[in-house]
């Protein structure tokens, strides 16, 4: 193959360099756009964003009792504390590992809501007359949720919610 | 970025491949742009995989949930409705393609020696992308699926003595049903990934043989290019071209290429007034219904796929290439493209009186080309070294007798 | 004709091509409203009406503010089901088929399952007559199970007649949007695509051509 053929002009090569590099851009353009929604198919369906709120009827707990729900597939211990556990609550700040005041962490202070999973590697506590107990690595926390022994860095972390009504909650999306 | 390319090439052929399989690989200047399509083949089979396994993310292969799943994917699926239109009409844009890429080959007798095996790798590749469509066409699970799987399955009972049994095993059930669904999507999935290792094999004849070109003669060195830039850019120009009409598909007639009768959901209760497979599909679905017999049809149809590969032995001119010096050969070719889409028609109707003539009329036409062939190519090339051969090939047909001359003496 | 003539007649060809889309290419026949508005009431006509028999399993309550109804007007629509659910018969299935002999089919995708869907679903609505032994029958689909839900075959009124096709004509619109809801973002994304292309396409053109001319 002759180079004959194959040489360029000089005062070509500018304005092709400057082609190149605009059809350049503009192919990468379109080739990220394109890519755009086959990693957006990955996220989660529209069925499932919409059962990403839980509305939840606190009717029918009695003052000391606990009920867990669900929402977004993970547990929510809602606990109605009684005026006894309440006065407890405030008393103290947890443990020096993550001190919280109990105010802070309750809307109306007989409603304690928290996401039922240990913050140390996830697994559901179980429930006592002081708290919880994880039995996984031995977490214990108060009922104020808050970490009291154990290898948990955090207290329950607290879901996104708000009173609807006077005996209703809705656990929002984020 | 240099050193590393510098590293890896101290421990790996990168940059001696890159250059010598494609930046510097010398194809010849004339090739037209029929020569695209081998490129744009590639190109649907990477779009169809991509998009089949994105859609497989959310597609459920049982039989009570693989329709409300496609549903789920149109409607719910963030774009679900998009990778699906790509993955439907990707696979009517395939065989688009590689019709047209067989057609270039056929009329630039680009299957003769020494390229008999990069056709035979090719007839391969046709029959793994046949089957993986027709699994394909059965995981929507609509009536058009059901009933065309119900039909093509049953064929297989032709096999002679053991007929019976095939159909049950091809089905895993007695009838098509969660068994069947289930493989299906499983071959559905592998098959793929098997064409892509073909194509490769496909790629290295290439590679040894080089290209053909529009002229059948082999070019001199000289005229040949490096690959890159010229035929590079030249194929991403062609890719644009295919992808304006293929998104135009996609984003304005999604469903020209679906059966309106697949929105409903199997019922093995009732077959639908009108079974029709894909456009795809057609001329040998005529060719199977010309056919009175059972087995006679199924073999037929068999053989209507599969006699291409006979080619490189079917024609027995001399003369090289195609149909550019060669006008006998030029109008058997026309006659044969007319003929596939006469059968394509019959197959698309319900039957009748005159399209059953019609069917068995353009079935032989068929068939007759092929055998016609070797003396007709023989015959012509009488004709045309009568009339005086033009420069070109007088120069290589002496040039080929000098060398077998050689042989012959060594 | 030359290949720069060819290419030019291609690309004219396939610019016409995208800008003679018809809005949707089954309805031949029958010219439909596909306003806001008419979708809303078609959307009415079938929570009110149809939904006695027939279900859309593949559609929910909250897909009907897509069609552009507030949250108030879909809670009205809904009742006492919740907004995830399906759009479900009031008439169990097994009841209905007792009724008429066969279960009423579903109708997410009735506008798509039918050549020229939304047109057949008028048509059948408005082809019923009556006999002169007084027995109703269908033109579009004769034996048919259903019943001439909007009394079409007995009303003599012109007015009236001309309400219940528009009704019938509504509740076509309505689904063929349920039959495939995204359309108009798969349309509008469509022009922006296709625009893309056609720049894209040219330079690659460009660059082909500056590539090639090398060659002497």
């Amino acid at each position: 193959m002759s180079d004959d053929d194959v040489k360029s002009k000089p005062e070509d090569s500018g304005r092709r360099e400057f082609l190149g590099k605009a059809t350049g851009v503009v192919a990468g353009a379109g080739i990220a756009a394109a890519s755009w929604p086959f990693i957006n198919s990955m996220n989660p369906s529209t069925d499932i964003l919409a059962r990403a709120e839980s509305q939840i009827e606190l009717d029918g707990i009695v003052p000391g009792e606990m009920r867990t729900v669900e929402w977004q597939g993970k547990p929510v211990f809602i606990l109605r504390r009684t005026e006894d556990q309440v006065v407890e609550m405030g008393t103290s700040h947890g443990s020096s590992k993550d001190p919280e005041p109990d105010e802070e962490r309750v809307q109306k202070s007989e409603w304690l809501v928290v996401i039922g999973l240990c913050t140390h590697l996830g697994c559901v506590p179980n429930r006592n007359s002081d708290g919880w107990f994880c039995p996984c690595h031995g977490s214990v926390y108060d009922n104020s949720g808050r970490i009291l022994k154990g290898p948990a860095p955090r207290n329950l972390d607290l879901p996104p919610y708000e009173f609807i009504a006077e005996n209703k909650i809705l656990i929002k999306k984020a | 970025m240099a050193r590393l390319i510098n590293w890896i090439d101290a421990r790996f052929p990168l940059t001696k491949f890159v250059k010598h399989e494609l930046t510097d690989y010398p194809t010849p200047r004339n090739l037209s742009y029929w020569w695209n399509f081998g490129f744009l083949a590639g190109f649907v089979l990477m779009l169809q995989i991509i998009s089949g396994i994105f859609l497989a993310m959310h597609y459920k292969a049982d039989v009570t949930l693989a329709f409300d799943s496609i549903e789920h994917i149109m409607r719910e699926v963030n774009y679900g409705w998009l990778i699906r239109y790509l993955h439907s009409t990707g696979a009517s844009a395939f065989f688009a393609v590689i019709y047209i890429h067989m057609a270039r080959t056929l009329y630039y007798g680009s299957y003769r020696a020494p390229r008999e095996l990069m056709w035979w790798t090719g007839q391969g590749l046709l029959l793994m992308l046949m089957a993986t469509a027709f699994m394909g066409y059965l995981l929507p699970w609509g009536q058009m699926s059901y009933w065309g799987a119900q039909v093509i399955t049953s064929l297989f009972g032709a096999t002679p003595f053991i007929g019976d049994e095939v159909v049950i095993w091809l089905r895993g059930d007695f009838t098509v049903g969660d068994a069947t669904l289930t493989r299906f999507f499983v071959l559905h999935y592998l098959f793929p990934f098997l064409i892509v290792g073909a194509v490769i094999i496909h790629l290295v004849a290439l590679h040894y043989v080089k290209s053909s070109n529009p002229s059948g003669i082999n070019l001199a060195d000289k005229d040949n290019i490096p690959f890159h830039p010229y035929f590079t850019v030249k194929d991403l120009y062609g890719l644009g071209l295919f992808l304006i009409v293929f998104c135009y598909f996609v984003f304005f007639q999604p469903e020209f290429f679906i059966e309106a009768t697949n929105n409903i959901p199997a019922n093995f209760l009732q077959t639908p007034e009108h079974i029709v497979p894909e456009w795809y599909f057609l001329p040998f679905y005529a060719i199977l219904r010309s056919i009175p017999d059972l087995l006679g049809g199924v073999v037929g149809m068999f053989l209507s796929v599969i006699i291409f590969a006979a080619m490189p032995y079917l024609d027995r001119s001399s003369i090289p290439g195609g149909a550019h010096y060669r006008p006998w050969y030029r109008i058997m070719f026309y006659v044969f493209i007319v003929d596939i889409l006469v059968l394509g028609y019959v197959g698309a109707q319900a039957s009748s009186d005159l399209l059953i003539v019609v069917g068995r009329v353009a079935t032989f036409i068929y068939f007759l080309t092929f055998c016609l062939l070797p003396y007709v190519s023989r015959k012509e090339e009488q004709w045309l070294r009568k009339r005086g051969l033009p420069a070109e090939i007088e120069e290589l047909l002496q040039q080929e007798s000098l060398q077998q001359q050689k042989k012959d003496n060594v | 004709m030359n290949r720069n003539t060819f290419l030019i007649m291609l690309h004219s060809c396939l610019l016409v091509m995208v800008f003679s889309v018809p809005e949707k290419s089954a309805a031949a026949e029958v010219i439909f409203d596909r306003s806001s508005d008419s979708l809303k009431r078609g959307a009415v006509t079938f929570v009110n009406l149809c939904m006695l028999c027939h279900e859309m399993k593949y559609l929910r309550y909250q897909n009907l503010l897509e069609v552009g109804f507030s949250h108030n007007e879909v809670d009205a629509l809904r009742k006492d089901k919740n907004i995830q659910d399906p759009l479900q018969s009031s008439t169990a299935p097994e009841v209905a088929k007792l009724l008429f002999g066969m279960r009423p089919p579903e109708l997410s995708l009735m506008a798509k399952a039918r050549k020229n869907g939304p047109s057949y679903i008028y048509n059948l609505l408005t082809s019923y007559y009556e006999t002169a032994d007084g027995v109703i029958q269908n033109q579009v689909f004769p034996g048919i199970s259903m019943p001439d839900v909007l009394s079409y075959s007995i009303e003599t009124d012109p007015l009236v007649r001309e309400r219940l096709e528009q009704k019938a004509r509504e509740v076509a619109v309505f689904m063929e949007w349920a039959a495939d809801p995204n359309a108009n973002q798969r349309r509008n994304m469509g022009y922006y695509v296709m625009a893309y292309l056609f720049i894209l396409t040219f330079l690659l053109y460009l660059m082909k051509r500056k590539v090639w001319r090398r060659l002497k």
